[in-house]
């Protein structure tokens, strides 16, 4: 099993492509480049991350840390904030049948998450964390 | 180098991103919109082939477009979708909406 990574970026936008490309980098070691597996951390990281800085920082300057761990089938990646607290069971669910009325222009960010990955937990603080976790396809061992 | 660009003919107006299309950079499709949806196009087509990467930002920017486009009496039509792109429209079932 490779060692924890941890990573504390200032929780603004500007610092959210460094966060991604470290996530990115992580995810492929763990599973020799699977596109499926590696896109669905990355997306669900990437919404998670906006989520921080925008709603827990306001998009004002505080730390993330992030905590990114693999296991021999699993990655498993923590993100604590010191922000407001958010929750989750206010957004609203995608509507069932989805038309031109329907289509929604925000609140989509969580939903890709919980979808992209196997589980997604949410605790409000301080500090604010977030678990995301997302497990190798077909009981895959871990490569590193 | 812009992530996207904007090419107008007869037939319709096409809108063509590339690389990722996210919290940081979706903003800046936001004046083009207003541009596209100001002319009032019979047609606008998204060309997604160059586009790697979105997120709910980037996708909430198109809603904008296709609703705007609608609100004026157009259509919108995405083209060339593929890889983690094609995948969260999917996941939003966002597919049949836009004939992805």
């Amino acid at each position: 099993m490779a060692a924890t990574i941890r990573l504390t970026v200032p929780g603004t936008l500007r610092y959210r492509d460094v966060a991604i490309r470290v996530v990115a980098e992580s995810a492929r070691m763990l599973s020799s480049s699977d596109p499926t597996f590696d896109t669905a951390v990355i997306a669900a990281f990437g919404e998670i991350f906006n989520n921080v800085a925008i709603h827990a920082y306001q998009r004002c300057r505080g730390p993330i840390e992030i905590s990114i761990a693999p296991g021999d089938r699993e990655l498993v990646i923590e993100v604590k904030d010191q922000g407001h607290p958010f929750d989750p069971s206010a957004v609203p669910p995608l509507p069932s049948e989805l038309d031109e009325d329907s289509l929604p222009e925000g609140g989509m960010g969580i939903h890709i998450a919980k979808t992209m990955l196997d589980e997604v937990t949410y605790e409000a603080g301080p500090p604010n964390l977030w678990r995301l976790c997302k497990r190798l396809p077909g009981g895959v061992r871990a490569s590193i | 180098m812009p992530a996207f660009s904007v090419t107008r003919s007869n037939e319709a107006t096409t809108l063509a991103v590339r690389g990722s299309l996210d919290i940081n950079t979706a903003p800046q499709l936001a004046d083009e919109i207003d541009r596209i949806v100001a002319d009032k196009p019979t047609l606008v087509i998204v060309d997604m082939s160059a586009l790697d990467l979105i997120d709910s930002s980037g996708v909430a920017a198109l809603v904008k477009l296709y609703k705007g486009v609608r609100g004026v009496g157009g259509n919108m039509t995405i083209s060339g979708a593929r890889d983690q792109p094609l995948a969260i429209f999917r996941l939003l079932r966002m597919d049949r909406v836009f004939n992805v």
